[in-house]
């Protein structure tokens, strides 16, 4: 069994609690304007020519090779406080496959982090509940119909998951939310409107951050077009966080 | 200094000596390089050494060191200042010297806070009357110490006639330096500080402090305890002894300005296992991040029991980019001294020479720094000597590296040969205080402590382990070249061959990867290292011992043809265990904890990182965890350039907005704007790579 992968990044302190290693999954099927990992949305490989070399965004790896590559920081994990967080790309697209390895990690007491858009059926998600400590929920878009135009993501489905995940096992201080900020997109009155509505009903903790153009070069190698966005600036930002901090105490301004 | 510099200056130098005017020409010339430093200006130190030419002093090299040293300290202007600590050097009164000096090591302070000169006298006296071996020795202590009482006299009557409110308590310190052993925490730094004094004016350089937490902690508490002194009270004294220790910053800088060799070891795992620290340590490093001096500087020495609120201080110490406290791995450290042959009483209690290699403290001629081997150098002999024929013979990588390993045999054996020559000057201070001497009525130079090892430092390791795996896949495994083709490119430096630069230069397989064949690539040359050395025993017979760290990466890069690498002509090798193109910092760790450091590969391996300040303040708690982690992992030691590039590239184009601007180097900490531009541009090169590092 293999999984496709862009990169297995060790010493990732962002996505999650403790030290983490952080697997991103190839392919995604949404499509974010201000995507930051453009090289994660195909589920192909993809070439690209850099420094006089052919090179790939992409390969194919064994469970095997997998967990001994994420064993390989277990000292770091701390017993559990750190561990492994699967990201993407929308990493439950390839659940079925790791389901194997998730069983072996949590049989050795690694933490197990998922970090997600949700946009998704609802049995993949249920596949993997059990073995889920930790998780990550984008909050993109709320509005049903620029959700499904503009991301390409099924909100029913999200909503559905979401409360899946609500009454599953996963403790509560476990699930964060996170939610990207830009003019263009996300930050317009309805949108904070419902973005409101739904921490009002899912008090969880929140993180929010500006997206940013840093992706630019992997754009460039993969022939793709990036959508101009303008960064947010710091006062543009602080007035969003003031607004949930109306709601909820528990929320950070993070950078990714 | 190096051995080779010192084999061509050398009898230069020893001619110059034989004349007054020679030996006084040489004085001056290192005279206007450290004005220079001092000032900042060459006008200025012009002048200011013109003005005080009349003032320089050199002893007659005729007569016995003992004499000399009693005759220079007999000259010397004694200088009091009005409040805190006394500690001076008068600059223009100077040694003679015919050979190597032995310096770059730590005395054990404890026997000067044990023993009053008294002490060392009457051990001496009786010694002269009862049981002589050898007379001159016996004699040379006696007048040495002569000399440094009739020293002491002259400062407790400068004391009298000074202004100091608190003369009367420092004429007691003073006093008591001859008759009597230490009592309270307060004198014990000023009595460390005089016998320091004594040793930077007596010719020696890099000095080390030793274990000063551990050796002041009865006299600290005794004072706490009988409410003598407070706590508050005992850090400002440190900073005050710190402050002290700093002047003369200029003098007593070697290499570049900061390369002092003050270094301070906190913390140590003891013989039972569990870990010694106390009030001292906390205090000495909270002072060094309150003070924000680049020297001196301190080595925490850490094992996995070592508390979190530690780690948290040094780390918080770390970021603002003193450099200090370097760790050091006390659960490998100890482990490997003890199967190299040092007493397991001795390993628990080491220290460190000037900056990371491990030693006896106050047991040992040790020279831990007394020449460097570069491993590049042999793998570039074969491709910059040898014919074509002979590199067309080279038919697959074992015999390459079988051909690699004959080469360094060859530049092993060189080194042992210079090693072999090595005259030191008998050293009646260093003598005094190292244990055994006295015993066995031998000069330390001559044999009489109880080690006599002579450590080597190594650079260009990852260089070659990079060097060798890109010829194993570029030619022999993909074959895009042959072994003459690949010679010829890089003989040629690379010309117009950016895109294989870059590829040789960012192979994913490197050194510093965790990666098992370039690990065993790497453990395979340094054991072969090892096989050479093994052997060898010196006229004391004291063994080599070697390191992965050197202050050499530099310097032995500019004189090194361009290397398969993806290094050109002259440019600098890679800084210690480090790797700027590592994808994170645990792998670097992983791969550390994975060289293989017994025999006699124990002398300094440090793991060398650069992290940006706000990475560190963002993550914290993390950081913190991954130092502390580490430990347990098991690497050797680690030290840490807490600077951004921005700031690096402002103050290299804008010196006069970063004047406090403290970077590490080598294993020491110097201001940014003192440095020669070679190493600017190589921290600010460094800095980039691990910015992007982390900017996932």
């Amino acid at each position: 069994m293999t999984v496709r992968v862009t990169n297995i990044q060790h010493f990732s302190l962002h996505d999650g609690p403790g030290i983490r290693t952080t697997v991103f999954l190839k392919g995604c099927n949404l499509n974010c304007p201000w995507c930051c990992n453009p090289e994660n949305i195909s589920f192909e490989i993809e070439k690209y020519f850099e420094n006089g070399l052919n090179k790939e965004f992409g390969y194919d790896i064994s469970l095997n090779e997998l967990e001994k590559e994420i064993l390989k920081d277990e000292i770091y994990y701390n017993n559990g406080e750190g561990g492994v967080t699967f990201s993407g790309g929308e990493p439950f697209l390839q659940i079925a496959n790791i389901i194997p390895l998730l069983k072996s990690l949590k049989n050795k007491g690694i933490n197990i982090c998922f970090e997600t858009s949700l946009s998704i059926n609802s049995n993949l998600v249920l596949m993997a509940i059990d073995y889920i400590d930790e998780i990550f929920i984008d909050i993109k878009l709320l509005e049903k119909e620029k959700t499904f135009n503009i991301l390409n993501l099924n909100l029913d489905l999200y909503l559905n998951n979401l409360e899946i995940i609500n009454n599953s096992d996963i403790k509560k201080e476990n699930i964060t939310f996170r939610i990207p900020l830009n003019m263009e997109y996300t930050l317009n009155k309805k949108n904070i409107d419902q973005i409101i509505n739904l921490l009002k009903r899912y008090p969880y903790k929140v993180e929010i951050f500006k997206t940013h153009n840093l992706a630019e070069n992997k754009y460039k190698l993969l022939d793709k077009k990036q959508v101009e966005i303008k960064e947010l600036s710091d006062n543009q930002i602080n007035d969003f966080y003031n607004q949930i901090k109306e709601i909820t105490e528990n929320v950070e301004i993070i950078s990714l | 200094m190096n051995i080779y510099f010192r084999k061509i200056a050398g009898p230069i130098f020893n001619r110059a000596q034989k004349s007054n005017l020679g030996r006084k020409s040489i004085n001056i010339v290192f005279l206007t390089r450290k004005f220079i430093w001092r000032f900042n200006n060459k006008t200025t130190a012009g002048v200011y050494l013109v003005k005080n030419i009349h003032k320089i002093f050199n002893t007659n090299p005729k007569l016995s060191y003992a004499i000399q040293i009693k005759k220079l300290l007999d000259k010397v202007n004694i200088q009091i200042t009005d409040e805190n600590f006394i500690f001076f050097l008068d600059e223009f009164k100077i040694l003679s010297y015919n050979n190597i000096r032995v310096d770059n090591i730590s005395i054990d302070y404890s026997r000067t806070l044990d023993n009053s000169l008294h002490d060392f006298k009457e051990f001496y006296s009786l010694k002269k009357v009862n049981n002589t071996k050898n007379i001159d020795f016996i004699q040379d202590q006696l007048d040495m110490i002569e000399g440094i009482e009739l020293f002491i006299l002259k400062i407790i009557d400068a004391i009298k006639n000074s202004n100091r409110q608190d003369k009367d308590k420092y004429i007691g310190f003073f006093e008591n330096i001859i008759n009597k052993k230490v009592t309270h925490f307060e004198e014990a730094l000023q009595r460390i500080l005089f016998y320091n004094q004594v040793l930077w004016q007596t010719g020696h350089y890099l000095n080390g402090l030793g274990r000063l937490d551990k050796i002041l902690q009865d006299l600290y508490y005794n004072d706490i305890n009988n409410n003598f002194l407070t706590k508050e009270e005992a850090f400002n004294l440190i900073k005050n002894f710190l402050k002290s220790l700093h002047s003369y910053y200029w003098y007593k800088s070697t290499a570049f300005l900061g390369d002092t060799g003050q270094v301070i070891i906190l913390g140590g795992k003891e013989t039972d296992g569990t870990y010694f620290y106390n009030d001292l340590t906390y205090l000495f490093i909270e002072a060094i991040n309150q003070l924000q001096l680049p020297d001196p500087k301190a080595l925490l020495r850490v094992s996995k029991d070592t508390p979190r609120d530690l780690i948290e201080l040094s780390l918080k110490t770390m970021n603002t980019g003193c450099g200090s406290p370097l760790l050091s791995n006390d659960d490998i450290v100890i482990d490997k001294m003890i199967e190299f042959g040092y007493d397991a009483d001795d390993a628990y209690n080491y220290v460190v020479s000037a900056c990371w290699e491990p030693s006896a403290v106050g047991k040992g001629l040790e020279q831990n720094n007394i020449n460097f081997l570069s491993f590049l150098k042999p793998l570039n002999n074969i491709f910059d000597n040898e014919s074509e024929e002979f590199i067309n013979s080279i038919n697959d990588f074992d015999n390459l590296f079988e051909t690699y390993k004959t080469y360094l045999k060859i530049e092993a054996n060189n080194l042992i040969d210079i090693l072999d020559d090595v005259e030191f000057n008998t050293d009646p201070i260093l003598s005094m205080f190292i244990d055994n001497c006295k015993y066995n009525q031998l000069d330390v130079t001559n044999g009489g402590a109880k080690y006599n090892h002579y450590g080597i430092t190594t650079v260009s390791l990852a260089n070659t382990v990079n060097s060798l795996y890109n010829i194993k896949q570029f030619v022999f495994k993909d074959k895009k070249f042959s072994l003459t083709e690949f010679n010829n490119i890089r003989k040629d430096n690379f010309t117009d061959c950016d895109d294989l630069l870059e590829q040789l230069k960012t192979n994913p397989k490197h050194f510093g990867c965790d990666d098992e064949e370039i690990i065993s690539l790497t453990n395979e040359i340094i054991e072969y290292l090892e096989n050479c050395f093994k052997d060898y025993r010196n006229k004391f017979g004291g063994r080599i011992k070697f390191g992965l760290s050197s202050p050499s990466y530099i310097s032995g890069g500019e004189i090194i043809s361009a290397s398969f690498d993806g290094r050109r002509n002259g440019e600098p090798f890679s800084t210690h265990i480090s790797a700027d193109l590592n994808n994170d910092y645990t792998e670097l760790m992983r791969f550390a904890s994975k060289i293989d450091y017994e025999g006699c590969k124990f002398n300094g391996n440090v793991v060398d990182l650069m992290v940006s300040p706000n990475f560190i303040k963002n993550n914290f708690e993390k950081f913190t965890d991954y130092i502390l982690l580490s430990i347990k992992l098991g690497f050797y030691q680690m030290q840490m350039n807490v600077v951004d590039s921005k700031t690096l590239i402002e103050a290299k184009a804008h010196p006069e907005l970063h004047t406090n601007l403290i970077v590490r180097v080598w294993g020491f900490s110097s201001y940014f704007n003192d440095l020669p531009l070679s190493y600017k541009d190589l921290l600010i090169e460094r800095a980039l790579k691990n910015e992007r590092k982390l900017s996932f």
